[in-house]
């Protein structure tokens, strides 16, 4: 046993610290390791780029993602009777009426807003009205906002839960169907609460005026924020500060199912246990939940009826098509919902979205559900803070954690960085012929050659500038009232980058490496970092960046065939700058930025434009 | 038969009870109003008088306390505690909820901020220090009343110059008298506060208006606070314990109406009289208008309120008032009719504004209801970790800058981690105006160890209190009634104290090791070189020549992998 032992001590020791000097065993086993894997870089790049697409792909299958559960044991959900019942279901129904006689009065926002504070102010509630503008947009845009307030008894004041509805309901992202219902919920929730005293913080009833532009106003002056383009007026009632928010969004007639729209402005995510709370509580009051308004089973007609009917193939269908969703709310930065505002002022916020069917439920259970979720959010003795505020959720009821998701970028961005500097040492570097007259060597030799570095950096910087020029016209007021402008736009972002090459002349020698080269081993390497950035704060945005720029970027390189780079220049003009000529898609965008300050056309302008024109720009330099 | 015999018992007792404390009185006091929002209030005050005492002179604190202290009706626990810490003057208020001024007017008891506040007037000397007196009193307090009044630290205490006089006389005694001053804000009042209270009371609440005080209902009520006054008039020592409510029948009862009744509001009714009390009193506001009906018929009505006097009567009493209609709400549209008369001269409302972690902006809008210019002294008593910028203080009078609105400021720096700020001036109001007060402030970056248990749910920062200065004719000043501002809770930098922190850390620390190693692998190179034994001197210029060429960089190469190895 001992000699055993000793023997196999000894085999480690030769193993790990063979005979001779340490160091030089050391560096020469580095050496081998990594001449194995320079030797391998291609594979290494490639297999790391399959690896993390394949992730990518993989994370709708239910193999990566987990049943949801709560963190935050204070909230209780779904602990105590409800009190909300048939009266206050026929004092909505009463609210209701009053509201579609407005609608069919035509009735203009400041009426609206007047008649909904006079009901606030029957019931007992301190309520005021907030008007605001925003100005320097082609079309006018203002409303009015109304607000009540109830001082919950026996608190200090200095929390709030808010309960807000905006007037234009969230149907086909705002497109002016009336979220009447929700008002009239609003106005019989406020009926309502005020009858039991064991709120612990008030509560704050909103009616935000427009879809999302109201409550903007709303919540900038609450939190005294300035908004250069803003006329908002000051708010005559104050609360304390906001730890949660529902919205309630019921623009049909009755409901099948509610709905969670969770994504907020900019790739923020509300705390993950509101979701689940209110989940839980909305199946043990017997409404089924989905996410979004994913109530129809995917068509899979044109698969065939053995794959369409696996399990696993209808499970990874659905949670890709919520996935997809989720990416597109939370890539464009614009958020799902007017709950999306609360997000920058850490107020966690979802919407409720009563699904529009003909039955069978309606405000006696919608009421229940928002009763018994405001009673779990009052149970908070401190701010939403356990962890889930990371996560993809694929049902309502199934997410992905972060580490199940976030290394599928991370891959991608990690095969570009070493894509980068392999061209980056391979520029450094050239193989010649050995000259012939040196005495006792044959064949090729490496020799070593200087790397443009400034004007490649400068280049980089220009193309940045470009990119911020291009945003300063975007975002400038006149551009939008003159005709012709993106394409023209259009054309001088493609044109003036043609004049790169001019000034740097390639002069082909040994002794320098070419710029196009040095320029790509840069552009991966600020690409890679970009994208790796951006996964913590968005990942949806750094998956759209990691699919769209990873293999693009890595396979450009210029080419000695002028038409041929043209070609490519063109190509990567268009990845990078191609949404400028999507009408609809600019102009939201540019509303976005002016209304709500949603970061997606900075970025676009500033940071992937450039990028793509980079690699454009190694095509034809 | 017997209850008559019993009661000449009871009668011929409580008179034997009143021939021996002829030096100490005890008198209770109800007052009930109803108010513009339907709702009730009513302040209990019980009041006991230790004719002809006067308090510690701090000098004797020095020496034994040899005086007994035989107290029939004045509360002994409390007795021991001012004659401890040579106390001449002392209030203590718990209270929950938020004093509506605009739509309840004026409270009985001016002290109405949110949570505990504690201040104290006392005669410096050299023997023991205020300071000392001051923690020893916090503390025994803390123990009488079941509170966490030994958080009023010296990082709550405060010693405001003007706002709060002391409200009965001070002895002279050729000392001065100092006021230490605290309060906090996130105090919850309970149970456990009322029952230590009532057992100050000579007929504990088993008798009397006392009977009233009904846990249950007094912990439901919208606003409620309980408070402890002791001060020092040249009669005697007065100690006050006062309760006060704010009722919601509407909420209570469910219906339309605002009737109150006692059975109504506190589930009890006044069976019996405290027989030591000299009197017992209720007094109930009567409407300015409207059908209502006051039962039981009042002994006396006088400035518009309907008085009773609760002893020599064996009937319970149940006062309340009736009205045959439902209540309704006012709806004030500025277009349709002038709004009711203010209540209060001024309205205030204060925030903390800015979404951000580290620098936020206190702002304070105050209205003037009236047509005459109003001055106000304000008082703002912040904890360190809110730090103020003097220099961006602005003020605006209906929007336009009007800097010569503040005066008499007087600013008490914070010290970290030790001592509050004290803010202390003046506002002029001009009449019907809106005046805006706004200053930046810094919040604190606090130390790991600093942040509470519930760290993510921010720290709650003292009321502002607003003091109408009065001129009167001869030219003095005088101050008007204290106005509580509701609280505020502030956000600072939190770091995430739950397990994703960690996670977060370690996985940083891995990403650094592997980029650390990957970047040096990159840029680095390692080459062996073989280092010759050095030769002889004479012959060595030409291989050291040749080295240099070819060979400098490997070698410098290696010593510097050779000085990581080691």
């Amino acid at each position: 046993m001992d000699g055993q032992g000793l023997r196999l001590q000894a085999f480690l020791r030769r193993f790990f610290r063979p005979a001779g000097d340490p160091n030089l065993a050391r560096i020469n086993r580095r050496r081998t390791m990594f001449s194995f894997i320079a030797r391998r870089m291609t594979v290494l790049k490639l297999s790391l780029f399959i690896a993390g697409y394949v992730w990518i792909f993989s994370v709708p299958s239910s193999q990566l993602d987990r049943g949801v559960y709560f963190d935050e044991n204070a909230l209780q959900p779904g602990q105590v009777n409800t009190y909300w019942n048939w009266k206050e279901v026929h004092d909505a129904d009463h609210f209701l009426g009053e509201l579609e006689i407005l609608r069919d009065s035509n009735a203009t926002s400041e009426q609206r807003s007047q008649f909904i504070m006079s009901e606030f102010l029957r019931i007992g509630l301190p309520a005021s009205t907030q008007n605001y503008e925003f100005t320097g947009l082609p079309k006018g845009l203002n409303g009015t906002n109304v607000y009540a307030i109830l001082r919950s008894p026996r608190v200090s004041g200095a929390e709030a839960t808010i309960i807000s509805a905006s007037w234009i309901s969230r149907v086909n992202e705002g497109d002016g169907t009336l979220n009447l219902r929700g008002v009239a919920t609003v106005l019989a929730l406020s009926r309502f609460v005020k009858q039991y005293s064991l709120w612990a913080r008030d509560i704050i009833f909103i009616i935000g005026d427009g879809y999302m532009e109201g409550m903007q106003a709303w919540l900038s002056a609450y939190h005294g924020v300035t908004q250069s383009n803003l006329r908002a007026q000051r708010l005559e009632l104050t609360s304390g500060v906001v730890w949660t928010a529902l919205n309630i969004d019921y623009p049909g007639h009755s409901l099948s199912h509610l709905g969670i729209f969770h994504e907020g402005l900019n790739g923020r995510l509300p705390n993950q246990d509101l979701l689940n709370s209110f989940q839980h509580i909305s199946r043990r009051t017997g409404v089924p939940v989905v996410l979004y308004d994913h109530k129809d089973e995917l068509d899979l007609g044109w698969l065939p009826d053995n794959i369409r009917n696996h399990p696993e193939i209808k499970t990874y269908a659905a949670q890709a098509r919520n996935l997809w969703r989720h990416v597109r709310y939370q890539a464009s930065g614009r958020g799902s919902g007017v709950h999306g505002l609360f997000h920058q002022y850490r107020i966690d916020a979802f919407t409720i979205f009563a699904v529009p069917a003909a039955g069978p439920h309606g405000f006696h259970s919608l009421g229940r559900i928002i009763e018994s979720t405001l009673r779990t959010t009052n149970n908070l003795l401190e701010r939403l803070h356990a962890s889930f505020f990371f996560y993809l959720l694929t049902s309502y009821d199934r997410f992905v954690k972060i580490g199940n998701y976030l290394p599928s970028v991370i891959l991608i961005s990690v095969a570009m960085m070493f894509g980068g500097l392999q061209v980056w040492v391979d520029a450094a570097w050239m193989e010649r012929r050995h000259d012939k007259h040196e005495e006792g060597s044959t064949g090729m030799v490496w020799i070593r050659r200087r790397r443009p570095v400034l004007e490649a950096v400068s280049i980089v910087l220009g193309t940045h500038i470009l990119g911020a020029a291009c945003f300063f016209v975007l975002s400038h007021k006149w551009y939008q009232s003159l005709p012709f402008t993106s394409p023209l736009l259009w054309v001088a972002a493609y044109i003036l980058p043609l004049a790169v090459p001019r000034f740097f002349p390639q002069n082909i020698t040994d002794n320098v490496a070419p710029l196009s080269l040095v320029l790509k081993a840069f552009n991966l390497c600020l690409s890679s970092t970009v994208i790796s950035i951006i996964s913590v704060l968005n990942f949806s945005l750094a998956a759209c960046l990691a699919v769209a720029l990873g293999i693009p970027l890595s396979v450009a390189s210029s080419s000695s065939n002028g038409a041929m780079g043209m070609v490519r220049y063109t190509m990567y003009i268009v990845l990078g700058f191609g949404w400028l000529l999507l009408d609809e898609t600019r102009k939201q965008m540019i509303w976005d930025w002016d209304i709500l300050g949603v970061w997606l056309l900075p970025f676009l302008c500033v940071v992937y434009y450039p990028l793509s024109l980079q690699a454009a720009l190694v095509c034809i330099i | 038969m017997l209850r008559t015999s019993l009661f000449l018992i009871s009668l011929l007792l409580s008179s034997v009870f009143c021939l021996e404390n002829i030096n100490e009185e005890f008198e209770e006091y109800l007052s009930i109003k109803s108010l513009r929002d339907g709702r009730v209030t009513s302040s209990f005050s019980f009041t006991t008088l230790l004719r002809d005492a006067i308090p510690r002179d701090p000098r004797t604190l020095a020496f034994d306390d040899d005086t007994s202290q035989h107290y029939t009706l004045f509360p002994l626990s409390l007795g021991q505690i001012l004659r401890q810490y040579a106390i001449t003057e002392l209030h203590l208020t718990l209270n929950a909820g938020k004093w509506n001024y605009d739509t309840w007017g004026y409270p009985d008891e001016p002290d109405v901020g949110v949570g505990a506040e504690l201040r104290a007037w006392m005669a410096g000397d050299s023997i023991s220090s205020i300071d000392e007196r001051w923690q020893g009193v916090r503390n025994a307090l803390a123990g009488l009343f079941c509170a966490s009044l030994g958080s009023l630290d010296e990082q709550r205490t405060t010693s405001p110059r003007l706002s709060f006089p002391p409200e009965g006389a001070l002895p002279d005694w050729g000392l001065p008298h100092e006021l230490r001053h605290a309060s906090h804000a996130s105090e919850h009042v309970c149970t456990e506060n009322l029952t230590p209270f009532l057992k100050l009371l000579p007929c504990k609440s088993l008798s009397g208006l006392a009977t009233l005080l009904n846990p249950h209902r007094i912990f439901d009520a919208d606003w409620h606070g309980i408070g402890l006054h002791v001060l020092w008039r040249p009669e005697g020592v007065e100690v006050r314990l006062n309760v006060q409510l704010v009722f919601d029948p509407l909420r209570i009862s469910a219906q339309g109406k605002q009737d109150w009744s006692f059975h109504s509001l506190f589930d009890r009714k006044v069976e019996k009289a405290c027989p030591v009390a000299s009197s017992t009193r209720v007094s109930v506001e009567l409407p300015n208008s409207g059908v209502y009906r006051v039962y039981p018929e009042p002994q006396e009505i006088r400035d518009g309120k309907a008085y009773y006097s609760l002893k020599n009567n064996n009937e319970a009493w149940n006062i309340g008032t009736m009205w045959p209609t439902d209540f309704e709400y006012r709806i004030c549209h500025a277009a349709l009719s002038s709004p009711d008369p203010a209540l209060v001269p001024f309205s205030v409302t204060r925030n903390l504004l800015g979404p951000t972690q580290d620098r936020g902006q206190l702002s304070i809008v105050l209205t003037n209801n009236q047509q005459d210019t109003l001055q106000l002294l304000y008082l703002e008593t912040m904890p360190w970790i809110v730090q103020f910028y003097l220099h961006t203080i602005r003020v605006h009078s209906d929007n336009v800058p009007r800097d010569d609105l503040i005066s008499n400021i007087s600013y008490v720096l914070p010290v970290p981690h030790a001592r509050p700020a004290t803010f202390e001036s003046v506002l002029t109001l001009p009449g019907r105006s809106t005046l805006t007060f706004t200053m930046d402030v810094a919040k604190a970056f606090l130390r790991y160890t600093e942040h509470p248990p519930d760290a993510q749910r921010g720290w709650d920062l003292p009321p502002a209190i607003f003091t109408p200065l009065n001129q009167s004719l001869n030219g003095s000043m005088s101050l008007g009634s204290r106005v509580y501002t509701p609280s505020l809770l502030v956000d600072l930098a939190t770091p995430d104290f739950s397990m994703p922190y960690n996670v977060i850390i370690f996985t940083c620390s891995v990403m650094a090791f592997i980029f650390g190693s990957v970047f040096n692998v990159l840029t680095r190179k390692f080459i062996v070189v073989r280092v010759r034994p050095d030769p002889p001197r004479n012959q060595s210029v030409g291989t050291e020549k040749r080295l240099e060429d070819t060979d400098s960089d490997t070698l410098n190469e290696l010593n510097t992998s050779k000085s990581g190895v080691h």
